[in-house]
C-alpha cells in the first residue's frame, strides 16, 4: 500500500515511516503542508497520514483543499490536540479518522489498514459471514454452525463492528467509539468484559476460536489460519 | 488631598463649574429684579411729586398770594428736615416762600444735587418745576429713601451671592473630596491589581449608590477571577508534583532496562512496563486537558435536550457486566423520561466515571444503585453504593484535581475522575453533592428540567 506521511517532527516521522515499511507498505515522508498538498493531488496514494500542525499549510487547510480538489484519498489525522471539539473539527474538514498523540504504533497501523480497505461505497450487506459464524443484520440474529446464539443489543453491535472488519485489527479505542459511543478512556475493563462475554457465546461452545486478541493492539475476528 | 491636587480632580471641577453657573444665574436674576424695583420706586416718587405740585398749583389758582404763601409755609413747617423742598417765585423771580436756595430749573422733572439747593445732605433731590397760575413753583423730594433702599437691596444681593458662593464652593469641595477619596481608593486598588495582587478590592460605602453597584460587580468578577487563578496555580503545582512519581517510575524501568541490556539480558518486560507508565502519564494529561476544555465552556453551545433516564440506563447496561465480574451488582431504578439540556457525550462520561469509581473503590458484594428522579423543575440523578464510602470531611477534597484519598498514590487512577465529573456538572449548571449513604457513598447530580421534546 502506498502511504504519504506529512509530519514535520523528524524522529516521529522516521518512527512511523519505518514501522509502516516494516509492515509492507511504501511510505513517502514530507515535512511541509504545501509540498504535501502538491504531492497528494498529483500522485496516487492509498492513505494520507497528516499531522495537524505542520509548517507551510496546516493539516486542516490541507485536507479542506484536498477535498475541494475532489480527491477522496482517505486521510488519518495525527494530532496532539485531543479534545472532542478538535476531533470534530478535523472530521468535518474532511478527514476520515483521527489519532491523538502519543499513540501506540499498533493503533496507527490498524487504523491505516481499516481506512485503506474501507470499501469506496458501503455495500449493502444484510448478512455478515466469518467461517461458520453468521450475522443476519435484518433479523438481528447470530448463528454459528446453524445454531442460533442469543446476543444482547450491545453484543450484537460489537460483533457487527468486528465482522465488518473481518481479518483486520479493531483497536480498543475504535470499539469504544463505535460500539459504546465512548469518547474517553474508561478506567475499568469495559471492553475486555464485553469481549469476554461475547467470546463465551460465540467461541467457547465451539471447537475453533474466531475472535482473537492482538496483543497491544486490539481484537480481530477471522477464520483460523 | 492637597489643595493643588483639587483642581486636577474632575469631581471638583464639575462642582466648581456648577457653582459658577449658579452664581451667574443668581446675579442675572438679581440684576433684573433690582432694575424692575428701581424703576417702580422712581415712578412712584415722580407720581407723588406731581401730586404735590398739582395740589399747590390748585391752591394758587383759587387763592390770592397771601393764602398761597401761607399754605406753602404750612407745608414747609411740616417738613423741618427739608425732605420735601418748596420754592415759590413770582413773575419777576422774587422768592415768595421756600426752604431751599434760589435756583432756576427747566420745567418738568429733573434730578438735582442737594448742594445746588443749599441743603447740607449727600442725597440728590428729584425736582418738579412749572408755572402755577402767575407764579413759578418748584417742588422736590429727597431721593434719600430710594438711594438707601438701593444700597440695602444691593447689599443684600451681594451678601446673598457671597453666601451662596461660599456654601456651594464648600459643598463642592466636600463632595469632590468625598468622591475623590473613593476614586483614589479605587485607583489604589486597581494599581494593586495591576501589580498582580488579586486580593485587592474596590471600596464599597454603605450608601448603595451607582458607584457602589459598579464596584460590587467588579469585586464579584475579581473574586471569580482570583478563584480561577488560584485554581490554575493549584493545578500547575499539583501537576508538577503528581507527575514526578510516574516520571520517576518510568526512569526506574528505563534504567533497569539499560542495566540489563548492558549485561545482555532480556529487557522486554522492563520496556513494556515503561510503555505502560508513559501511557499512564499520557492519560493524566489527556484527562487534565479534557477538564480544561470542559471548563472553557465552549461545548455549552452544542447543548441539546437529553433524556437522562435513557442515558443513565445505557451506561448502567454497559457497566453491569463489568460490575458483575467484580462480584458487585449494578442496577438502575428509573422509569419516566427526564429531559435536561446537555451534551450527551459528556453526560455519558460523567455517569461512566461515577459508576467506574464505585466499581473500582468498592469491594465485592457491593450493590451499586443508579436512580433518576424528576422533582418539579429539577432532575436528580443518584449513583450510590453500600461500600466503604468517603469520610464527610473529605467530600470537598475529592472533587479537586489530582486528589486521591490514599496519600501513597499506589492505587491506580489519576485522581481526576471526580474533578472531571465536577467540571461536567458545572458546565451543565448542575449541583454535585456527595452524601453519606449509611453505609457507602451517594453522589447526587441535580439538573434543571426542561419540558419533554420529541
Amino acid at each position: 500500500m502506498r502511504i504519504l506521511l506529512i509530519e514535520d517532527d523528524p524522529s516521529a516521522a522516521d518512527y512511523v515511516a519505518r514501522g509502516l515499511s516494516e509492515n509492507g507498505h511504501v511510505c513517502d515522508v514530507l515535512a511541509d503542508g504545501t509540498d504535501g498538498l502538491f504531492h497528494a493531488t498529483r500522485e496516487s496514494y492509498d492513505v494520507l497520514v497528516v499531522d495537524r500542525m505542520i509548517p507551510g499549510l496546516d493539516g486542516l487547510s490541507l485536507v479542506r483543499a484536498l477535498r475541494a480538489a475532489g480527491r477522496k484519498t482517505p486521510v488519518l489525522f495525527l494530532t496532539a490536540l485531543g479534545g472532542i471539539d478538535d476531533r470534530v473539527e478535523g472530521l468535518e474538514a474532511g478527514a476520515d479518522d483521527y489519532l491523538t498523540k502519543p499513540f501506540a504504533f499498533a493503533e496507527l497501523l490498524a487504523r491505516v489498514n481499516a481506512l485503506a480497505r474501507r470499501p469506496p461505497v458501503q455495500q449493502v450487506k444484510t448478512t455478515l459471514r466469518v467461517a461458520d459464524l453468521e450475522l443476519d443484520l435484518m433479523a438481528r440474529q447470530a448463528r454459528r454452525a446453524g445454531q442460533p446464539i442469543d446476543l444482547l443489543p450491545k453484543e450484537f453491535t460489537l460483533l457487527e463492528v468486528l465482522m465488518r472488519n473481518e481479518g483486520r485489527v479493531v483497536t480498543r479505542t475504535m470499539l469504544l467509539e463505535r460500539v459504546w459511543d465512548f469518547h474517553f478512556d474508561p478506567k475499568t475493563s469495559v471492553v475486555e468484559t464485553h469481549i469476554s462475554r461475547l467470546r463465551a457465546k460465540i467461541d467457547r461452545p465451539f471447537d475453533l476460536a474466531l475472535l482473537h486478541t492482538v496483543k497491544n493492539a486490539g481484537y480481530s475476528i477471522h477464520a483460523p489460519r | 488631598m492637597r489643595p493643588a491636587d483639587l483642581w486636577r480632580h474632575s469631581s471638583f471641577r464639575l462642582a466648581l463649574g456648577v457653582t459658577l453657573f449658579i452664581l451667574v444665574t443668581l446675579m442675572f436674576a438679581s440684576g433684573v429684579g433690582y432694575g424692575l424695583m428701581q424703576s417702580q420706586l422712581a415712578a412712584r416718587q415722580d407720581a407723588r411729586l406731581t401730586e404735590i405740585f398739582t395740589a399747590i398749583e390748585q391752591t394758587g389758582l383759587e387763592a390770592d398770594e397771601a393764602d398761597m404763601i401761607e399754605a406753602l409755609t404750612a407745608r414747609i413747617m411740616a417738613s423741618p428736615d427739608r425732605s420735601t423742598a418748596y420754592l415759590l417765585q413770582d413773575q419777576t423771580g422774587r422768592v415768595l416762600a421756600g426752604n431751599i436756595a434760589e435756583v432756576v430749573l427747566p420745567a418738568g422733572l429733573s434730578t438735582v444735587p442737594a448742594a445746588r439747593l443749599g441743603v447740607p445732605t449727600d442725597y440728590p433731590y428729584r425736582m418738579f418745576a412749572g408755572s402755577a397760575g402767575p407764579y413759578t413753583l418748584t417742588v422736590g423730594l429727597t431721593n434719600a429713601d430710594l438711594v438707601d433702599l438701593e444700597e440695602i437691596v444691593l447689599g443684600a444681593f451681594g451678601w446673598a451671592s457671597l453666601f451662596a458662593f461660599l456654601v456651594t464652593i464648600a459643598s463642592s469641595v466636600a463632595l469632590a473630596v468625598r468622591v475623590q477619596k473613593r476614586l483614589t481608593d479605587s485607583e489604589a486598588a486597581v494599581f494593586r491589581l495591576a501589580q498582580g495582587d488579586l486580593t485587592a478590592r474596590l471600596p464599597i460605602s454603605t450608601r448603595g449608590d451607582d458607584l457602589d453597584r459598579i464596584s460590587q460587580a467588579i469585586n464579584a468578577s475579581l473574586a471569580r477571577l482570583a478563584a480561577l487563578v488560584e485554581a490554575m496555580r493549584q493545578v500547575s503545582t499539583d501537576i508538577a508534583h503528581d507527575l514526578r512519581t510516574p516520571l520517576y517510575r518510568l526512569r526506574i524501568h528505563i534504567e533497569e532496562a539499560a542495566r540489563k541490556a548492558a549485561s545482555g539480558s532480556d529487557v522486554g518486560d522492563d520496556l513494556a512496563a515503561a510503555i505502560a507508565q508513559s501511557e499512564a502519564i499520557d492519560q493524566t494529561f489527556a484527562a487534565l486537558l479534557r477538564i480544561a476544555q470542559i471548563e472553557a465552556g465552549a461545548r455549552r453551545e452544542k447543548f441539546a435536550p437529553v433524556d437522562l433516564t435513557a442515558l443513565l440506563a445505557n451506561v448502567v447496561d454497559i457497566y453491569s457486566d463489568v460490575a458483575d465480574d467484580a462480584g458487585q451488582t449494578l442496577r438502575c431504578f428509573s422509569a419516566a423520561p427526564a429531559w435536561v439540556m446537555g451534551d450527551r457525550e459528556l453526560l455519558t462520561q460523567l455517569f461512566a466515571n461515577l459508576i467506574e469509581n464505585a466499581i473500582r473503590h468498592c469491594p465485592a458484594t457491593t450493590a451499586i444503585t443508579c436512580t433518576v428522579r424528576g422533582l418539579g423543575a429539577c432532575v436528580t440523578a443518584l449513583v450510590s453504593d453500600d461500600g466503604p464510602g468517603i469520610p464527610a470531611a473529605d467530600h470537598d477534597k475529592v472533587l479537586r484535581r489530582l486528589h486521591r484519598l490514599e496519600k501513597s498514590r499506589t492505587s491506580e487512577g489519576s485522581g481526576l475522575g471526580l474533578a472531571l465529573v465536577k467540571a461536567v456538572a458545572d458546565l451543565h449548571s448542575a449541583t454535585l453533592t456527595l452524601k453519606d449513604a449509611q453505609p457507602g457513598l451517594c453522589v447526587e447530580v441535580a439538573f434543571a428540567q426542561v419540558s419533554a421534546t420529541s
